[in-house]
């Protein structure tokens, strides 16, 4: 067999160490005030509402009106809207157009006291006003309101230039129509806005009496519409003209109190439950046991990183609790690799051969239980994600996740094996290999083979 | 090969089945006539609303305010609040046993009745859940959804993988013995009184995946024996020699994930966290029974299975070959006339 030089055992543990180290901490530098993330470490983890606290809702139209998928747009647009208003910019909104149906979720501030949970869901949920005023004042007339309004969609003209500008077109009904000719003919060269609630969305000019419908808006003076302006802004007067009202399907909350007090629990459990395997596998297993300890940290950190961003292009993920003792769970069973290539070496010492040919042996029959062993945990962690997670190819028969507690749990799973087949099978291996060269660590009974060989 | 327990595990498997079933039996008695399942409002649909409070109040005080603002009736659940560094905070939690949803007006309704009749006393809402008949069934039957299509998954992976030894019989016993250990986490929660809801899912799914993974490495030694311990050894010997030597693993491996769902579950007893609880338990309990089950119930009958099809198997093999010889000598007799 081919010797693994001894120096590969120091940089992988070493490695490991740096990354365990990093992915816990983070590295940051601080100039006064100003700190500058390198590297995110757990602190940087974005935590679930059922942890920080906050509100979960799901929104549906009333009297189980079929909605649009434009129409769902457009609600998810409003919601957009409301929640930026009320200052709420750490939200997740999922809008599942299978069932019709809209998720948000968002943290409660936990400097906010008083902060009522269900107002601001009311708030959400309550029907989208919106007018059209003369001037661009809020004071300004009343010119048409929502109802007016068929439909807004997005389309390109071809200007008196030659170019093709992205405009807004807006339809009317028939009663909106000879309302819009009034006011266009009031209001010819100067300013008609539309304001949503208390927002002002658009403050177009009128350049010329609009007698049939057919109305569009231009962008504003730096060249237009970008095509995701003219879409948010279609989405928002769709929102204004929706034909039915919003109800509260289900919603939840949670202080802010009852979930750092259960993340502090979490963090207790993981570090007694890595405390324990540790003392474990080093009485049961000695060398090969010390190994696999330091695989399974390395496995952590990998689990670590996945949630927390350190990696710029895994997207960061929302931690629930479910999340967190999935990732416990993991580091239970993350030493089994390690367990079942322990127990094979263990049963070839016994015949007698060599400490290398046995450690050759051993890593080699206890590859295909491994990897049979995982896949069934991977078929069940992929289950998991594509049933309660977000948007992807299953949502056409489930629709989209209103459960989001779930899908963290298969996610840290998932990742958990991954990060298991990584560490537990080829960082141990290089590892074990590499450790056995050492001279003071050459004794079988460390191996667990008999003590005077 | 160094061979450190000698169990019959066939031989006693007889034990095993009466255990797993005595046990079943008398949960299901138990479910029955004393306790009954519980369903959480995540499936069913209603809405449940926790405070806390500080000061002493009796429960009557509270369960009559509560209930005198609203037409539904409440279930109240009284708890210390270990959250708040107050001795003297309490927690309660009102389950409104309407299936509908309650709307925020009517809870705000509950909430400000309790406010106004003990001004002194804080009572703040510290979780509340609302959820509509028709999204809990739509949940539900996800729920049931995930978990047949990872079933059906595992069935056919473990049917290609273990074709040496009978595929398909070793793929219907990893499940029979999955099935044994969910109904194993559902006796759980029934027995001790923890509503059915998304963690009962995820239990369910991880006891799914960690029950089969436990009985392939089993079936994995059996593949390998077979070939290692020649056609003369009969089935019952070659598993027994696998589970055997895997039996160190199996219960190391259960030691340590038990260590990691066990501290999860110690802590969260002492904090008084229900939803780790209600997921730490039934999960613990799994555990054992998935490791339980792959030895005691999947291997041996799958053993009774091969012995069965072998011998239905010889019977026909030695009926053709008499019956192909009989016509040989027909046709010889045949031939002679």
């Amino acid at each position: 067999m081919k010797r693994i030089g001894k120096w590969v055992f120091f940089v992988v543990f070493i490695l490991i160490l740096a990354f365990t180290y990093t992915s816990v901490f983070g590295i940051y530098s601080e100039y006064g005030d100003y700190t500058i993330t390198y590297i995110k470490g757990i602190q940087d983890i974005r935590w679930g509402i059922d942890i920080k606290g906050g509100v979960e809702a799901v929104f549906a139209p009333e009297d189980g009106v079929d909605a649009s998928d434009d129409q769902m747009n457009a609600v998810k647009s409003i919601i957009d809207l409301r929640l930026v208003n009320q200052n709420v910019t750490d939200y997740e909104l999922y809008p599942d157009f299978t069932n019709d149906r809209i998720t948000v979720r968002f943290p409660w501030k936990s400097d906010e006291e008083n902060y009522d949970p269900g107002e601001a869901i009311k708030e959400l949920a309550s029907t989208a006003k919106m007018v059209f005023r003369g001037g661009s004042t809020q004071d300004g007339e009343e010119l048409l309101t929502g109802s007016d309004v068929t439909r807004a969609y997005v389309s390109t003209i071809t200007d008196s230039k030659g170019e093709h500008p992205i405009v807004v077109n807006l339809e009317f009904t028939e009663d909106g129509k000879t309302k819009f000719k009034d006011a266009t003919t009031k209001y010819l060269n100067q300013t008609i806005s539309i304001w949503m609630d208390d927002t002002c969305i658009s403050a177009p000019s009128v350049n010329s009496v609009i007698s049939d419908g057919n109305c569009y808006i231009e962008g504003g003076s730096n060249g237009g519409f970008s095509a995701e302006e003219a879409t948010s802004l279609a989405n928002k007067i769709n929102a204004g003209a929706l034909p039915f009202n919003l109800k509260i399907e289900s919603y939840g909350t949670i202080s802010p109190s009852l979930g750092t007090y259960a993340l502090q629990a979490m963090g207790i459990a993981s570090v007694a439950a890595l405390c324990f395997i540790f003392l474990f596998m080093l009485i049961m297993y000695r060398v090969p046991g010390f190994v696999a300890f330091i695989a399974l940290l390395g496995q952590l950190s990998i689990s670590i990183m996945a949630v927390s961003g350190y990696f710029t292009f895994i997207p960061s993920f929302t931690m629930t609790i479910p999340g967190i003792a999935g990732m416990i769970l993991s580091i239970g069973m993350g030493v089994d690799a390690n367990i079942i290539t322990a127990e094979r070496i263990k049963d070839e010492l016994w015949t007698g051969k060599t400490l290398d040919g046995c450690i050759a042996n051993g890593t080699k029959s206890s590859l295909s239980a491994i990897i049979d062993g995982n896949i069934t945990i991977i078929i069940v962690a992929v289950i998991l994600i594509l049933v309660f997670g977000p948007a992807n190819i299953f949502s056409a028969i489930f629709g989209v996740s209103t459960t989001g507690l779930i899908y963290a749990f298969g996610y840290t799973l998932l990742v958990g094996v991954i990060a298991n087949f990584i560490m537990g099978v080829f960082a141990s291996r290089l590892m074990l290999r590499s450790i056995s060269g050492l001279k003071f660590l050459r004794n079988k009974g460390l191996y667990g083979g008999k003590k005077k060989s | 090969m160094r061979q450190k327990f000698h169990i019959d595990f066939i031989k006693k498997s007889k034990i095993f089945f009466c255990i797993s079933l005595g046990i079943m039996l008398i949960c299901l008695i138990l479910n029955i006539f004393l306790i009954h399942t519980r369903v959480d409002i995540q499936f069913t649909g209603g809405t449940i609303v926790k405070y806390s409070y500080s000061g002493d109040l009796t429960e009557k005080q509270i369960t009559d305010v509560a209930q005198e603002a609203t037409k539904d009736t409440i279930s109240f659940t009284f708890a210390e609040n270990l959250a708040s560094s107050d001795a003297n905070s309490h927690m309660v939690s009102l389950e409104f046993t309407n299936s509908k949803a309650l709307t925020v007006d009517e809870q705000n309704e509950v909430t400000d009745a309790l406010t106004k009749a003990f001004p002194d006393n804080n009572f703040i809402v510290e979780e509340s859940s609302s959820v509509d008949a028709s999204k809990g069934a739509n949940f539900f039957f996800k729920c049931l959804a995930a978990v047949i299509l990872a079933a059906v998954l595992i069935i056919t992976y473990v049917a290609i993988r273990f074709k040496k030894i009978g595929g398909m019989s070793a793929g219907v016993m990893a499940v029979v013995a999955l099935v044994h250990d969910l109904i194993i986490v559902y006796f759980v929660f029934a027995m001790f009184n923890m509503a059915l809801d998304d963690n009962f899912i995820a239990v369910v799914l991880m006891i799914l995946g960690y029950s089969v993974n436990d009985t392939i490495v089993i079936y994995d030694r059996i593949r390998e024996n077979r070939r290692k311990m020649g056609p003369k050894a009969t089935t019952a010997e070659v598993s027994n020699a696998s589970m055997n030597q895997c039996l160190t693993r199996t219960i190391c491996t259960t030691i340590t994930t038990m260590a990691a769902i066990g501290s999860v579950l110690v802590v969260s007893l002492i904090y008084n966290i229900d939803s780790i609880i209600s997921f730490a338990l039934p999960m613990m309990i799994g555990l054992i029974s998935g490791c339980y089950s792959s030895i005691c119930i999947a291997v041996p009958l799958w053993v009774m299975w091969k012995n069965h099809s072998d011998k239905k198997n010889s019977e026909k093999n030695s009926k053709k070959k008499k019956s192909s010889k009989t016509e040989k000598k027909s046709g010889v007799e045949l031939a002679k006339e």
